[in-house]
C-alpha cells in the first residue's frame, strides 16, 4: 500500500482519487495527476492561475451555474410569500404559469417555493457534508503521507477498509437504527463515510511533495511537522484540494437527496430529495403533473453537474497539458 | 477488447435467465397433492403450468400488509384470502341490510335464552374431499381457550359447544352476548378437525407453511412468494350447488406492493383488476370513468369503512380535561382536511363517529348530537378555552393550563403516511389559530408511533380502529373498554378512558341483537343505551371523530366488468379483499364478476 | 503478484471482520427492541401468552445466551453450511437466506449488465469521442449529463415517460401477474419487458462515467511522451491510439472496483421506484419493518458480494497489468 509512488508511468492509475463513490463519476479526476500538477503549480505564480481560471470557459459555467442555484436557495425564498408545505398555495396541480412559474403539487403547493427551500437545505448539507468529509480524509491523508512508517499502514488500513464497505448501505442501516432528526446529523453521517478516496489521494500527493527539495530543506532546518504540513506543503496542494472539495461537494447533494427520496432523511422541512420522494410517493407520474418531479430532479443534475465540469476546468487550469484539448 | 465482447453480450442475458431458474425452485413450492392434481389437469389440455390466461385471472391486491407467509386462519394476521377463499364462515355480514347472511350455516337461532342452534348445509366437502360436519365446527370452537387462537375472550361467555347430529351444533352461553356473537359467527373461519386435530392444541397458533390450506372455500392454494400469492378455483365447491353461485375467475393473483402510489401505475396499465389501495387522486386521473371506476362515480367515491379521529390522552395532563377536548373539537376544520388532504373522497364523519351504516338504520340521536355535538367554529372554541381558564398570561401568544403553566401538546403522526401528515398539518394550523401550541412529532410509524400510542405516551394520535362491523357494541368497544393496561397493544381503548358506567352499557350493549329483533323489549333498551352512551361520549369528547376513512377501492374493468357500484345494474356488495372486511360482501363481489367482451 | 494479491487478501479479509462484527452490534446495541415489537403485533391480550412468546422468539434468534456466545455463535452459523442467517421477522418464518436468495437474481439480472455493458459501451464511446472531435462534442456534453443525473430522477422519468406516456414498458414488478417462475419463453419474455426500464436507469446513468473517463485518459496517453515519440518514430496512428487504449483501460477496471458502491446505491433507489424485487426492494424492507435479522442478512450479503468482486478485478487486473505479474508493483492497494 506504499508502494504507490513507484507506479513507473507516473500515472494515476489505481491511485487516481477515486471519483467520490457517491457521485457516480468514474475516471471523471483520472486525469488529475497528482504527481505531475502540484510541482507545476509550486512554480507557478496564483495570479496566473486565477487568470487562467477566470478565463476558462468550464469553470466560468460551472462556477455560474452553481452560485445562481446558491443565490436562489438563498434569496428564492424571500421572493416567495408562502411556505415550502404550505396546502392550498395555489390552485390544485397547476401546471406551470405566470402566476405560479413552476406549478403546484397536488396539494397546492407551490413547487417554485419548493425548489428555492429545498436548494437552500441541499446546500446546506451538501457543504456541511463536504467539510466534514475534506477534514477527516485530508487529515488521515497529510499524517499518512507525512508521517509514513505504522501509522501510514493503520490509517491506510482503515481507509481501505472504509472504501470496500458499500458505503451507502451502511448510511442506510446507520440512518434506520440512529433515525435522522435534522440537516446537521445527515450531513455527519454523510462525511463520516464519504472520505476515503480523498484520504488515498491526499496522502499520496503528500507523499510526493515530501520527498520534494524544498521540504526536506524545512525538515533540515528543524520546522515542527504541523508546520511543515501547513506552510509548505499544503499551499502546494491547494488547486487539488478545491478541486477534491468540489467534487465531495457534489457527491455529497446525490447522497442526500438519495437518503431524503428513501425517506431516511430529516422529518420535516424541505429539500430537493424530499420533492422526489414526495412527487414518486403521491403518484404525480400517473397524475401527469411532470412539474412536480422534472424540476428538483434537473436541479440536482444541474449542480452536480455543473461541479464535475468546474473540476474538468479546474483541472484544465491546473495541469496545463490539458488545457490545449 | 473483442474477447470482451463475445462474454459481455450472452451475460445481459444469463442474468435474466438466472432469475427465471432460481424462482423455478423457491416458488414453486405447493402443497403436493393441489399440484399433482393441477399439473394433471394441465397435462390433458396441454396449457402452460406456468401461464395464467390473462381472461381467467383476477387480479388483486391492496390487502396484504405483511407477507404471504401466514397460512394459519386460526390466528390474527393470516395472508389475503385466507379468510373467505381458503377457509369459510358460517356467515357473512350484509352492511347494507346490516345483518348476517348464512354462508356454511343453512340457519342459526337463539333456541333458548342462552343457547344458539346452527344448522350446517348438507354436503359441504373440504378441498381434500372429507364432509364438513358439525364436528369441525366444535373443534374450531373448542379452539377458543388455546392462547394465541382468534377470540381469546369468548371462553369467557361461551359454555360448551354441543353436536346434536352431524349438521346441527348447539352452543351453550354462560354470558349470550348475542351481537357480539354474530360477530364470531361471520369472522371465524371453520378449519377441518381431520388436518388441525392431527396436531398438538398448543402448537396449533404457530402452524405455518401451505401445507395448512385445505379449507372448504371457493379457490385452493396455488402458490406464492413474497409479492404475491395466486389462488386456484375449486370446482367442486358448495355454494354452486346450494346457493347458484360460480366464480367467473379460474384463478386470482393478489399483489402486495411497497408502497401505494406503485398501484396507481398499475390500475392504470390494467395489471389490476381490483385495487384495494389508497390512491388519492384516482379521481383525477385520465382514465377515471372510462376503464377506471370507483364505487360512486362522484363524491365521495368510496364507500366508508372506519372512523378516524383525533385521539386525546386521557390519561395525560392537560389532555384529560373535557373542557379542553371540547374546543380542541370545535377548532378543527375538517372540511380542509376532506378537501385538500384527501379531494373528496373520504366523508366528513358524523360527530357520534357512527359509520354512515348506523346513521342509516337510525340509531343517531339527534337530539342528543343537537345538544352536545360539535362543528367547526374557531370562535365557539376560544370562548371554551377562555371559561375553562386556558387563557395566555404571559403574552407569548399560546394559552396556558388553568394552573398558569406552559402547555404544548404532543401530537405523534406516522411519518411517511401522507394524508395523515397533510391532517395534521390542518390540525396543528387550527389550533395554532385558537392559540393552542401543539407540536407535530412525526416519527416512524411500526418502531416509534404504535408503542408510544400503546403505552399512553402521547397527548394526541390518529387512530382509525373505529371499525365496520355487525354492531354498534364494537365502536363502544374501542370507546369504553376496561380494564386500561400500561400497554394497551391491539387493545381497544388507545386514549385509556376509565368510565365505569359507560363500559357497563357497552356490555349490555353486546348482550342485545341489533334491532330490529324479535323482542320489542331488547329494542327498546337497545336505542335507551345507544342513546345514553352518544351523550356520554359527546359530552365528554371522549374521541374526535374526524372523518370517515374509505373502503379504499378502485377497479379497471378491461378485463372483468360488473364490478359492485352505485349503478342499480351492477352489484352493490362492498368491494374489498382486506381481511377483516372480506366476508362483508367482498367473497361476494367474486361471484358476480364478469369477464368483459 | 502473489504480495499483491496477498495484501489484497488481507484488507477484505479484515473488511469483512469489521463488516461482520459491525452488523452483528447494530441491532443488539441500539435503542429498541425488535422481539417486543413483534410479540406485540401479535396481539395478544393475555400478558402470560406474551411473555412465553417473547420467550419463544428469544429462542429462536438465539438471544437467550450470554452476549459473547451470541457473537461466537454468529461466526459459526455464517461458516456452517447452508449458512444460517436466521428467521425474517417481516416474513416470519421464512429464514432470511432464503429470502436473500429469492431476491439476489433480480438485482444481479439488474447490476451485471448494467455494470458491465456500462463499462463496454462506455469505455468505446469514449476512445470514440477522443478520435473525432465531432463526436466529442456531443458525446461529452450528453455523458456529462448523464453522470450528473441522480438515479431516481432518470428512473422516475423512465416510468413517467416509458411507462405512462408512451405505455411500452411495465413499469412496475419483474413479470407479469399471469405468469408463474418457471423456464419457459413466455415467462423469460415477460421477465426481459419488466427489465427494460430499470436497467435503462442503472445503465445510462453509469454509461456517462464511464465515457467521460476513458475520453479523457485516451487524450492524456495520446499526449505523453511514449505517444510522442512512437509517433516521431513513425508508427501509424492506429498503433498508437492502440497502445493508448490499452493503457488507458488499466484506471478503468479499477474504477470499476470504485464504482461497485455507486451502482448499488442507484440498484436501491431504481428498485424502490420500480418496485422491483430484488435486494434492494428487501432491504427497505427490512428496514421499515425493523427486521433486524434480515436487514443483517443483507448487508452482511452485499458486504460479502463486494468483497467478491473487488477479488475478481484484481485478479483481472493482474492478468491484464503486466507489472503486477513481474513483480513490479503496478496497481496499489
Amino acid at each position: 500500500m506504499t508502494d504507490m509512488k513507484s507506479s513507473p508511468a507516473g500515472r494515476s492509475g489505481a491511485a487516481a482519487p477515486a471519483p467520490d463513490p457517491a457521485s457516480a463519476a468514474p475516471g471523471q479526476t483520472a486525469t488529475t495527476d497528482p504527481l505531475g500538477a502540484a510541482p507545476a503549480l509550486a512554480g507557478r505564480r496564483r495570479s496566473e492561475m486565477l487568470y487562467f481560471a477566470l478565463r476558462n470557459p468550464k469553470v466560468i459555467l460551472g462556477l455560474s451555474v452553481i452560485v445562481a442555484f446558491l443565490l436562489f436557495g438563498l434569496l428564492g425564498p424571500l421572493f416567495s410569500e408562502f411556505g415550502p408545505r404550505e396546502r392550498n398555495a395555489g390552485p390544485l396541480g397547476a401546471a406551470p404559469s405566470s402566476d405560479f412559474w413552476l406549478g403546484t403539487t397536488w396539494t397546492g403547493q407551490d413547487v417554485f417555493t419548493q425548489l428555492a427551500h429545498g436548494t437552500r437545505a441541499t446546500f446546506q448539507v451538501a457543504l456541511m457534508a463536504a467539510a466534514i468529509s475534506a477534514f477527516i480524509g485530508m487529515t488521515m491523508g497529510f499524517v499518512a503521507g507525512y508521517r509514513g512508517g505504522r501509522l501510514d499502514e493503520i490509517l491506510m488500513m482503515i481507509t481501505n477498509i472504509v472504501l470496500v464497505l458499500p458505503v451507502f448501505v451502511v448510511v442506510i442501516v446507520v440512518t434506520a437504527y440512529l433515525g435522522i432528526s435534522n440537516t446537521a446529523t445527515q450531513a455527519l453521517v454523510i462525511g463520516l463515510f464519504n472520505w476515503t478516496w480523498v484520504a488515498r489521494a491526499v496522502r499520496a500527493q503528500t507523499l510526493s511533495l515530501r520527498a520534494r527539495d524544498f521540504v526536506d530543506l524545512a525538515r533540515l532546518s528543524g520546522v515542527r511537522t504541523l508546520s511543515i504540513i501547513r506552510r509548505e506543503i499544503a499551499p502546494n496542494m491547494a488547486s487539488y484540494l478545491v478541486m477534491t472539495f468540489i467534487l465531495l461537494f457534489a457527491g455529497a447533494i446525490v447522497f442526500a437527496a438519495t437518503l431524503d427520496f428513501l425517506n431516511l432523511g430529516p422529518r420535516g422541512g424541505m429539500s430537493l430529495g424530499l420533492m422526489l420522494q414526495q412527487a414518486n410517493q403521491q403518484a404525480a407520474m400517473s397524475l401527469g403533473l411532470w412539474w412536480w418531479f422534472v424540476f428538483p430532479g434537473a436541479a440536482i443534475t444541474a449542480i452536480t453537474g455543473s461541479a464535475y465540469l468546474t473540476n474538468v476546468g479546474l483541472d484544465e487550469v491546473f495541469n496545463p497539458k490539458l488545457r490545449e484539448m | 477488447m473483442r474477447q470482451w465482447r463475445r462474454f459481455l453480450v450472452p451475460l445481459a442475458g444469463a442474468g435474466l435467465v438466472l432469475a427465471a431458474c432460481t424462482e423455478d425452485v423457491t416458488d414453486d413450492v405447493a402443497d403436493g397433492e393441489n399440484v399433482d392434481e393441477a399439473e394433471d389437469t394441465d397435462d390433458a389440455d396441454s396449457a402452460n403450468a406456468g401461464e395464467f390466461p390473462r381472461n381467467e385471472t383476477v387480479y388483486t391486491g391492496g390487502a396484504e400488509w405483511g407477507t404471504y407467509e401466514d397460512w394459519n386462519p386460526n390466528t390474527d394476521g393470516e395472508a389475503t384470502f385466507v379468510r373467505g377463499f381458503l377457509y369459510e364462515t358460517l356467515f357473512w355480514f350484509d352492511p347494507w341490510e346490516a345483518e348476517l347472511k348464512p354462508w356454511l350455516a343453512e340457519s342459526g337461532e337463539w333456541i333458548e335464552e342462552d343457547v344458539y342452534e346452527v344448522a350446517l348445509r348438507d354436503g359441504i366437502t373440504w378441498h381434500d374431499g372429507e364432509q364438513l360436519t358439525a364436528d369441525d365446527v366444535k373443534f374450531t370452537f373448542d379452539l377458543r381457550d388455546v392462547p394465541g387462537v382468534e377470540f381469546p375472550e369468548l371462553d369467557e361467555w361461551l359454555d360448551e359447544v354441543e353436536v346434536v347430529d352431524d349438521l346441527t351444533v348447539r352452543f351453550h352461553f354462560s354470558d349470550p352476548r348475542a351481537g357480539q356473537w354474530d360477530n364470531v359467527l361471520y369472522d371465524r373461519e371453520i378449519v377441518p378437525e381431520h388436518t388441525w386435530g392431527e396436531m398438538d392444541r398448543e402448537e396449533i397458533p404457530e402452524a405455518s407453511g401451505e401445507d395448512i390450506t385445505i379449507g372448504s372455500g371457493a379457490y385452493e392454494y396455488h402458490s406464492h412468494d413474497e409479492n404475491r400469492a395466486r389462488y386456484e378455483r375449486y370446482d367442486d365447491w358448495w355454494a354452486t350447488e346450494h346457493l347458484g353461485l360460480e366464480m367467473a375467475a379460474r384463478y386470482v393473483v393478489d399483489f402486495r406492493n411497497e408502497s401505494n402510489e406503485v398501484a396507481m401505475s398499475q390500475i392504470l396499465q390494467n395489471e389490476l383488476d381490483l385495487s384495494n389501495f389508497f390512491l388519492p387522486g384516482i379521481n383525477q386521473v385520465p382514465e377515471f370513468g372510462e376503464s377506471v371506476h370507483t364505487f360512486y362515480s362522484e363524491e365521495p367515491y368510496m364507500l366508508s369503512a372506519n372512523t378516524a379521529s383525533l385521539i386525546p390522552n386521557h390519561d395525560r395532563s392537560p389532555t384529560d380535561d373535557a373542557d379542553l377536548r371540547r374546543a380542541l373539537a370545535f377548532s378543527i376544520d375538517v372540511d380542509d382536511i376532506v378537501d385538500t388532504g384527501y379531494q373528496g373522497i373520504v366523508e366528513k364523519a358524523d360527530p357520534t363517529g357512527m359509520l354512515p351504516l348506523w346513521l342509516d338504520q337510525g340509531f343517531r340521536d339527534d337530539e342528543v348530537v343537537e345538544e352536545h355535538g360539535f362543528s367547526y367554529d374557531p370562535e365557539e372554541a376560544e370562548r371554551i378555552l377562555d371559561e375553562a381558564g386556558y387563557v395566555d398570561e404571559d403574552g407569548d401568544g399560546w394559552r396556558e393550563t388553568p394552573d398558569g403553566e406552559d402547555m404544548e401538546l404532543d401530537f405523534i403522526v406516522p411519518s411517511g403516511w401522507t394524508d395523515w401528515e397533510l391532517a395534521a398539518e390542518v390540525i396543528e394550523e387550527n389550533l395554532h389559530d385558537v392559540g393552542v401550541n401543539v407540536v407535530l412529532d412525526f416519527v416512524d410509524p411500526g418502531q416509534e408511533l404504535d408503542p408510544r400510542r400503546d403505552s399512553g405516551d402521547y397527548d394526541l394520535v390518529f387512530d382509525n380502529q373505529m371499525l365496520l362491523q355487525n354492531h354498534l357494541f364494537a365502536q363502544y368497544f374501542y370507546l369504553y373498554e376496561l380494564p386500561v393496561l400500561d400497554e394497551q397493544a391491539n387493545r381497544d381503548n388507545p386514549h385509556r378512558v376509565e368510565n365505569e358506567h359507560a363500559w357497563e352499557l357497552t356490555q349490555e350493549l353486546a348482550r342485545l341483537g341489533t334491532p330490529p329483533t324479535d323482542d320489542p323489549d331488547d329494542d327498546e333498551r337497545f336505542m335507551e343505551i345507544v342513546s345514553e352512551l352518544q351523550e356520554i361520549t359527546l359530552e365528554d369528547m371522549v374521541i374526535i371523530p374526524l372523518w370517515y376513512n374509505g373502503l379504499w377501492s378502485q377497479v379497471n374493468d378491461s378485463t372483468w366488468t360488473n364490478w359492485p357500484s352505485d349503478d342499480p345494474d351492477t352489484p352493490n356488495y362492498y368491494p374489498t379483499t382486506w381481511a377483516n372486511e372480506f366476508m362483508l360482501g367482498g367473497l361476494m363481489t367474486f361471484t358476480e364478476i364478469e369477464p368483459a367482451g | 503478484m502473489g504480495r499483491y494479491l496477498g495484501r489484497k487478501g488481507l484488507i477484505y479479509a479484515l473488511t469483512l471482520f469489521v463488516a461482520v462484527t459491525i452488523n452483528w452490534m447494530l441491532p443488539r446495541f441500539m435503542p429498541g427492541d425488535p422481539i417486543s415489537d413483534m410479540v406485540s403485533r401479535a396481539g395478544l391480550r393475555d400478558p402470560e401468552a406474551a411473555a412465553r412468546m417473547q420467550a419463544y422468539y428469544e429462542n429462536l434468534f438465539g438471544l437467550d445466551v450470554p452476549i459473547w456466545q451470541q457473537y461466537l455463535n454468529y461466526w459459526g452459523s455464517l461458516f456452517s453450511w447452508p449458512p444460517d442467517l436466521g428467521i425474517s421477522m417481516w416474513s416470519f418464518p421464512r429464514p432470511v437466506g432464503d429470502l436473500v436468495m429469492g431476491a439476489l437474481p433480480y438485482t444481479l439480472a439488474l447490476l451485471i449488465p448494467a455494470i458491465l455493458l456500462s463499462w463496454y459501451v462506455g469505455n468505446k464511446l469514449g476512445a470514440l469521442a477522443a478520435r473525432r472531435k465531432a463526436l466529442d462534442n456531443t458525446v461529452l456534453p450528453v455523458s456529462y449529463l448523464l453522470t450528473a443525473t441522480p438515479y431516481m430522477w432518470l428512473a422516475i422519468l423512465l416510468v413517467w415517460f416509458g411507462g405512462m406516456q408512451l405505455g411500452w414498458f411495465p413499469s412496475s414488478r419483474a413479470y407479469s401477474g399471469n405468469l408463474v417462475p418457471e423456464f419457459s419463453m413466455s415467462f423469460i419474455g415477460s421477465l426481459a419487458l419488466h427489465w427494460v426500464l430499470p436497467f435503462l436507469s442503472l445503465f445510462l446513468v453509469a454509461l456517462g462515467g464511464w465515457a467521460i473517463g476513458m475520453r479523457n485518459l485516451v487524450i492524456y496517453e495520446l499526449e505523453s511522451d511514449y505517444s510522442n515519440y512512437l509517433g516521431a518514430l513513425g508508427a501509424p496512428p492506429r498503433l498508437i491510439r492502440k497502445y493508448a487504449f490499452r493503457n488507458a483501460m488499466l484506471p478503468q477496471i479499477t474504477g470499476l472496483a470504485l464504482q461497485l458502491g455507486v451502482v448499488l446505491t442507484g440498484n436501491i433507489v431504481t428498485e424502490v421506484v420500480f418496485n422491483y424485487p430484488g435486494l434492494g426492494l428487501l432491504l427497505l424492507n427490512a428496514i421499515t419493518s425493523t427486521d433486524f435479522f434480515l436487514l443483517q442478512g443483507i448487508v452482511l450479503f452485499v458486504v460479502i458480494g463486494v468483497l467478491i468482486c473487488n477479488f475478481v478485478i484484481d485478479i483481472v487486473y493482474v492478468w491484464v497489468d503486466p507489472r503486477t505479474r513481474t513483480g513490479l508493483q503496478g496497481a496499489s492497494a
